[in-house]
């Protein structure tokens, strides 16, 4: 009885509730803004305190959501509202002067029950939306193909000579069409190129209006390579065989943020299958790294591997494809890229010779470069200046240290001759032909392109692109070092025609020697032996020898030093940790990988994807996709998907149209120039249905559907073409919504107000009531003195 | 140098681009310069004396998706360069203009504005690695934060700034700067930021035009056509308005690199009097872009913090003297303040054509305002009691402050006016932002008056409190309980009457925040740090409340508590603001 009374009076304390807020305050403030502590002896110095987010840290690894739903916050809520109850109900008595307080402790307590609601009844997350797909269908064949209308979509549809490779490439929003009623309107259009085996043409769609369709044929003279096919043929379709349409890309999940409350999720389907099952991962941090093993992740010193072991199982979720497989994550990157690194393969390792080479000017400037003999791809640096190869035997060597040559030889006129290889510049001598033998035979070349080191079939080949004149004609011939590879190429088809055997009357035999190459650091015919080939200029090359740590001076002022090589190297690759201060800030999980374990597979690394896309020929611009394939022991493959978890949005949305609104001046780059961003969307809450009217959601007018709230979140900007990305992009061709719900905010709403109109009452009416009552006391006081004083 | 070999020079540029062909032009006008005569070149200082660009300040140009007047857009682009700095003292519009025309002159000037000690440390000792007789220079570019695109190309100095660019968490957002800055002085980007040929009638609503555009318009039509390319006047506008304006513009160029003051402010009259008859419907208010490149110019009217210093050392010696000449002296200063300060946001809000509260210098000094605007109202009413003059006193310390931060930090509280973000047009952020910054006012006013109290108590002042407050204070009567020989009383007062205003209006502002964040974002609350500290603030004056329910020593307590939720407010303000970034970014 005691205990209870003690309780009562506990929570009848005021102390005890400033105690309580005292406590929410620094909670709140710890979990929000962060710790702030010394981490040197000199407090003074501004570099011997560090900021840190508590929350974050191991032992939490909590978002700002997770830190206010943790149970001390819960306790201390509930503590709180717990004093207001009791103290409000045992003293502080129900009376008009009081209504003040009671309606804000009401109004708070209001709140809370609202937001506890709320709370734990909220989802979040986003789902983009594209804006339309190609569907593809030809005649005899069953079923359609389907892809995303976005720039560089490729499919093939089709078998045989029937076959169509098709390739959206040209996206305008903002087409402008010119036909009767429309003209003037803006459309969305997408155009897509189909490559037969016979014939290339393009076929333009548009958004909406099926009707408008038409084809596009090469010609129409030389500033207009496309021309429209109803001119040319008098037909706007040039293949009826082949039928092409746009149709809405509906999106029917939404993805849960991951900032906002962990929700990490494999998705894995059978290989082949376009449909993902989502398995969720439960324990995976967010911020910190954890590694089960140091060989897991590349580094320069493996102690600093953040080894902290953890075995995570993801068993099978309902309707699994692979009910029998429990997948594991034992290792988590925050933020991290996969690299290669070479390491010494020792005796048993194939032959892979592999150099680091320093080369200095006499300026001072350096660079290093890393070579490897034996890939097409790392065996050249600097446009193939500078290059490293491989000899089996001096003979080779000897070929290396010429000059490019070609042998030409026609049998049937006895012509043998050997010519060294220039590739003219443009110029009025650049079609003139080199003649071969007597003039008056009519033999010659003229050498179009030479290109060394193109990787063909896992090797290095060196090509020369050449016009032989004979007297029938002229031949165009790709001539390669590997004479097996050498084609004519005839004319005719807008030169797209097959190449074919070249013509033996006349033989092309190609020695690039040094090709390019000023440097070329030669191994063998010993795996041991090192030389340096410089060529500069036209004369034979000069061979020089060179030894690990050794330095070699050649013309221009180069010095060139041989750091490292290793006859035998092993490429192994991982993902490295990138340091905190090189971390993109707002990059949130989008380098995030996570360390999975497939029973009868090796581990493998698999690098965060937002969106479990159907096929790669579905992923938007700008988000990564990056399903990995893995075969099991027993033979099934399967597809896994590291992401984020998503639930049914409960119908399908389709984005109609994306509208961009711009201040004077239109979008320039700078996000200044938008006023506003705005999807148009279809519902339809079960395939059997019409899509709905279109409905708008832009930035502060969100709609409602369905129990769920649909926000304008991020957009599709355009891009303009770069190196990495020639053809750019004219954007909006996707939108990305936030959805979310929000039961419970009319309670919130309605505990602020209570309180806000109890906080003027307490603050502004109650001192009002008190001095009128005290007036009134004293008057009345002043009229019994009076009346005392009056009487006899 | 010849008609003819100039013609050709341009003609030969043209091959290269507009900005190429003026850089070449401007070389060929230079040297035509040397040639011609030494006696009507001026000296540099002289020059930029004797010429008035105040027309060219005042004609229009878009940038950014706002059309503004060329006056404040230098003042903006050359903020991106030189940071707040004014290069050797010069209008930022004659540096833009000198920049363009003359760069060699400044190749190594010291015009690149660094931002923080730590960043001007490293490159300062990277450039005297290199060349220590620069010691003077560095010591002036740690002061000032400029240095010359020279010193930083150099190979040692390129290097740091490489390895700072590769410190996202640090020092990268410093260097961005940095290059922005070094791009932007490129003539080609000074030249193509000049939109000022606005588009034909019936593109309304497109992009003007850059003066490169049409520059060479008539220059020499044998030579451009020699070159086999066309400079085509724009559509839609009239051709021999576009020649009168490129022949005019060039001609300034011309008279900019002889020195000739009197032509270029000849040609600047001319060619400012020209471009708005291009297509009037286009340009703004002639009056407005006066008055904004006159707003710009003066600072932002950012020294009123003067006027309002005065009125508060006056009221301060009221206060301590108990004077009621400095008192009655005060107040008038304090009226005459908040007078040129409504002005002054009146002024901004034309200027802008929306209420100035949605950047950090917006929010900061209208915030004041509405401090200064209860200040007013509760002094007029409370005028023959005891607080009079104590309220004004801290509307006048809080603008005071609020309007020097504006005036001193002009990097952290860029005055510059730019088109608000998409998810700031909405009503609630005339409401919310609006209650919310009135309430962080009256916080720090309540914290005025509790410094004072907490000063009094210093000094050995009495242990008493106001016994009333509310409306009780805000009526004669009630404020009337208050004994003026008794300060600490008077100042208590003040603090709970400040104190329960801002409790209210904070509360309410956050729950109309939570009702625009629920519409906006998906949430009416999202835990984000600004949420966080606003709660946190409300939650110190809720600790406020109860305690000085329950305290003997009432005074200090609320003094003390009043402090805390200042801190807090500014905490939140500013902390939060520029170091924990959340969703309220733009705020």
């Amino acid at each position: 009885m005691f205990a209870v009374r003690w309780i009562f009076d506990l929570f009848s304390s005021v102390r005890f509730g400033i105690t309580l807020l005292v406590l929410l305050f620094v909670y709140m403030s710890v979990g929000s803004a962060g710790i702030v502590y010394p981490v040197h002896p000199n407090l003074l110095h501004p570099d011997a305190w560090v900021h840190d987010q508590l929350r974050q840290w191991r032992p939490f690894e909590m978002t700002e959501f997770e830190w206010f739903h943790w149970w001390p916050f819960n306790l201390l809520v509930g503590l709180i509202a717990a004093n207001m109850i009791v103290t409000t109900l045992r003293r502080i008595p129900f009376r008009t002067v009081n209504l003040g307080v009671w309606m804000i402790h009401t109004g708070i307590i209001v709140l809370i029950i609202g937001s506890v609601r709320y709370f734990n009844a909220k989802v979040e997350g986003d789902a983009p939306v594209a804006r339309r797909k190609v569907v593809l269908e030809v005649d005899g064949n069953e079923g359609s193909v389907e892809m995303l209308a976005a720039q560089g979509a490729r499919a093939v549809i089709g078998e045989g000579a029937e076959q169509y490779a098709v390739e959206v490439v040209d996206i305008d929003p903002s087409w402008t069409l010119r036909t009767g009623a429309s003209d003037g309107e803006a459309a969305y259009s997408v155009t897509v190129s189909v490559q037969t085996s016979a014939r290339r043409f393009m076929r333009q769609l548009i958004a909406g209006r099926p009707d408008l369709t038409e084809d596009l044929v090469p010609g129409g003279g030389p500033g207009q390579p496309m021309q429209r096919a109803v001119k040319a043929t008098g037909s706007a379709i040039v293949d009826r065989a082949l039928r092409m349409r746009l149709e809405y890309e509906s999106q029917g999940w939404f993805y849960m943020r991951n900032d906002l409350a962990k929700a990490w999720a494999l998705y894995v389907r059978p290989a082949g299958s376009s449909e993902w099952t989502m398995r969720p991962i439960d324990g995976l941090p967010l911020y910190n790294d954890r590694v089960s093993s140091a060989a897991d992740v590349l580094l320069a010193d493996p102690s600093t591997a953040p080894l902290r072991p953890m075995l995570l199982a993801v068993p099978p979720t309902e309707g699994d494809p692979f009910p029998d497989l429990t997948i594991a994550v034992d290792g988590y990157l925050r933020y991290a890229q996969l690299r290669s690194l070479l390491v010494p393969g020792g005796a048993s390792a194939p032959f892979n010779p592999t150099a680091t080479l320093d080369i200095s000017g006499d300026q001072g400037a350096a660079s290093t470069y890393r070579l490897m003999a034996l890939d097409p791809e790392r065996s050249t640096a600097d446009d193939g200046l500078l290059r490293m190869a491989a000899v089996s035997s001096e003979a080779d060597f000897d070929r290396l240290l010429r000059p490019a040559e070609i042998r030409v030889r026609v049998p049937a006129a006895g012509i043998d001759v050997v010519q060294p290889v220039r590739v003219p510049k443009e110029g009025p001598d650049a079609d003139a032909f080199v003649p071969v033998g007597d003039p008056m035979l009519g033999y010659g070349f003229r050498i179009r392109a030479a290109q060394d080191d193109l990787p063909v079939g896992g090797r290095n080949a060196s090509v020369l692109i050449m016009d032989l004149k004979t007297p029938s004609g002229v031949i165009r011939r790709w001539v390669f070092d590997d004479a097996a590879l050498t084609r004519d190429v005839p004319d005719g088809d807008g030169g797209h025609a097959a190449p074919v055997e070249p013509d033996r009357a006349v033989e092309v035999e190609y020695v690039p020697g040094c090709g390019r190459a000023l440097v070329t650091l030669v191994v063998g015919p010993d795996e041991r032996q090192l030389r340096l080939i410089a060529a500069f200029g036209d004369a034979v090359g000069k061979a020089l020898p060179i030894e690990v740590d050794g330095a070699v001076q050649l013309p221009a002022g180069l010095t060139v030093k041989l750091s490292s090589y290793e006859p035998r190297a092993r490429i192994i690759e991982g993902p490295v940790p990138i340091p905190l201060e090189q971390r993109i800030r707002d990059a949130r999980e989008m380098f995030s990988m996570a360390h999975v374990i497939v029973p009868g597979a090796a581990p493998t690394w698999i690098r965060f994807s937002p969106y479990a896309f159907d096929d790669v020929r579905f992923a938007l611009r700008r988000h990564p996709f990056h399903p990995q394939r893995v075969r099991l022991a027993d033979g099934r493959e399967l597809d896994i998907l590291f992401s984020r978890e998503r639930l049914p949005l409960g119908t399908d949305v389709a984005l109609d149209r994306f509208l961009l609104a711009t201040h004077s001046g239109g979008y320039t780059g700078e996000s200044g120039t938008i006023r506003d961003y705005t999807s148009l969307l279809r519902f339809r809450d079960s395939p059997d249905q019409p899509w709905s009217d279109p409905v708008q959601v832009s930035v502060n007018a969100p709609i409602e559907h369905g129990g769920l709230w649909f926000f304008q979140a991020q957009w599709d900007p355009p891009e303009p073409a770069s190196a990495r990305d020639p053809r750019g992009s004219a954007g909006l061709n996707y939108t990305v919504l936030g959805v979310g719900n929000r039961e419970g905010v009319w309670t919130q709403l309605a505990g602020c107000v209570i309180a806000v109109a109890g906080m003027a009452y307490a603050f502004y009416v109650k001192p009002l009531l008190i001095r009128r009552r005290t007036e009134r006391a004293k008057a009345s006081a002043n009229r019994r003195i009076a009346l005392a004083g009056a009487a006899p | 140098m010849g008609q003819g070999v100039r013609s050709i020079l341009v003609a030969f540029t043209l091959l290269l681009g507009c900005a190429e062909a003026f850089g070449a032009a401007r070389i060929a006008w230079r040297a035509e310069a040397e040639i011609d005569s030494a006696a009507t070149a001026s000296p540099a200082e002289t020059f930029e004396k004797s010429v008035d660009l105040r027309p060219l300040a005042e004609i229009a140009v878009q940038s950014g998706g706002r059309i503004k007047s060329l006056g404040s857009f230098a003042q903006g682009e050359m903020g991106f360069i030189s940071g707040p700095r004014l290069v050797n003292g010069q209008s930022p519009l004659f540096t833009y203009f000198d920049l363009l025309i003359r760069p060699e002159a400044y190749e190594d000037a010291d015009v690149i504005f660094v931002k923080g000690g730590s960043v001007r440390q490293r490159i300062a000792d990277a450039v005297l690695r290199e060349d220590p007789t620069l010691e003077e220079r560095m010591r002036a570019f740690q002061s000032s934060g400029l240095i010359s695109a020279a010193l930083l190309a150099r190979d040692g100095v390129a290097e740091v700034l490489e390895q700072m660019q590769g410190d996202l968490l640090r020092t990268a957002k410093v260097m961005d700067a940095v290059r922005g800055a070094q791009m932007l002085m490129q003539t080609d980007a000074l030249l193509r930021g000049l939109r000022i040929v606005p588009p034909a009638p019936s593109d309304a609503d497109q992009r003007w035009h850059s003066i490169s555009e049409v520059m060479l318009l008539a220059a020499d039509a044998g030579a451009i056509k020699a070159s086999g390319k066309e400079v085509l006047p724009v559509a839609g506008l009239d051709v021999a308005l576009q020649q009168q304006c490129a022949a005019q513009w060039r001609s300034m160029v011309e008279a900019w690199i002889n020195g000739d003051a009197q032509r270029v402010n000849a040609s600047a009259r001319a060619l400012a009097a020209l471009l708005p008859t291009l297509n009037p419907s286009a340009s703004p208010d002639p009056a407005r872009l006066r008055w904004e490149a006159w707003y710009f110019a003066s600072g932002n009217l950012s020294w009123i913090w003067l006027v309002y210093a005065l009125s508060v050392i006056l009221l301060l010696l009221a206060v301590v003297y108990r004077w009621p000449r400095a008192r009655s002296a005060g107040l008038v200063v304090f009226a005459l303040a908040f007078l040129l300060q409504t002005l002054a946001l009146a002024l901004r809000w034309w200027i802008s054509a929306r209420f100035p509260n949605s950047n950090m210098f917006e929010a900061v000094t209208t915030s004041a305002w509405f401090g200064g605007c209860a200040a007013v109202i509760l002094e007029v009413a409370l005028r023959r009691r005891a607080v009079a003059g104590l309220i004004a006193l801290a509307s006048a310390f809080a603008s005071a402050v609020a309007l020097m931060s504006a005036h001193f930090l002009p990097v952290q509280l860029n005055a510059q006016i730019g088109n608000m973000m998409p998810v700031l047009h909405d009503v609630w952020l005339y409401i919310h932002t609006n209650v919310i910054i009135f309430s962080y006012c009256l916080i720090f006013m309540a914290a005025v008056s509790a410094a004072l109290y907490l000063a009094y108590r210093a000094l050995g002042g009495k242990r008493v409190h106001a016994s009333v407050g509310g409306v009780a204070a805000l009526s004669p009567e009630g404020m009337g309980g208050l004994r003026s020989e008794r300060t600490g009383e008077v100042l208590d007062g003040v603090t709970m009457l400040l104190m329960k205003l801002s409790f209210v209006l904070l509360w309410a502002g956050i729950a109309m925040g939570a009702i625009w964040a629920d519409h906006s974002w998906g949430r009416p609350w999202g835990w984000d740090p600004k949420e966080v500290f606003a709660l946190n603030t409300f939650v110190v004056f809720a600790v406020l409340v109860h305690v000085r329910y329950r305290a003997i020593d009432k005074g200090l307590w609320t003094a003390l508590l009043a402090v805390v939720g200042a801190a807090v407010m500014l905490f939140n303000w500013i902390v939060i603001n520029f170091v924990i970034t959340g969703l309220h970014s733009y705020a």
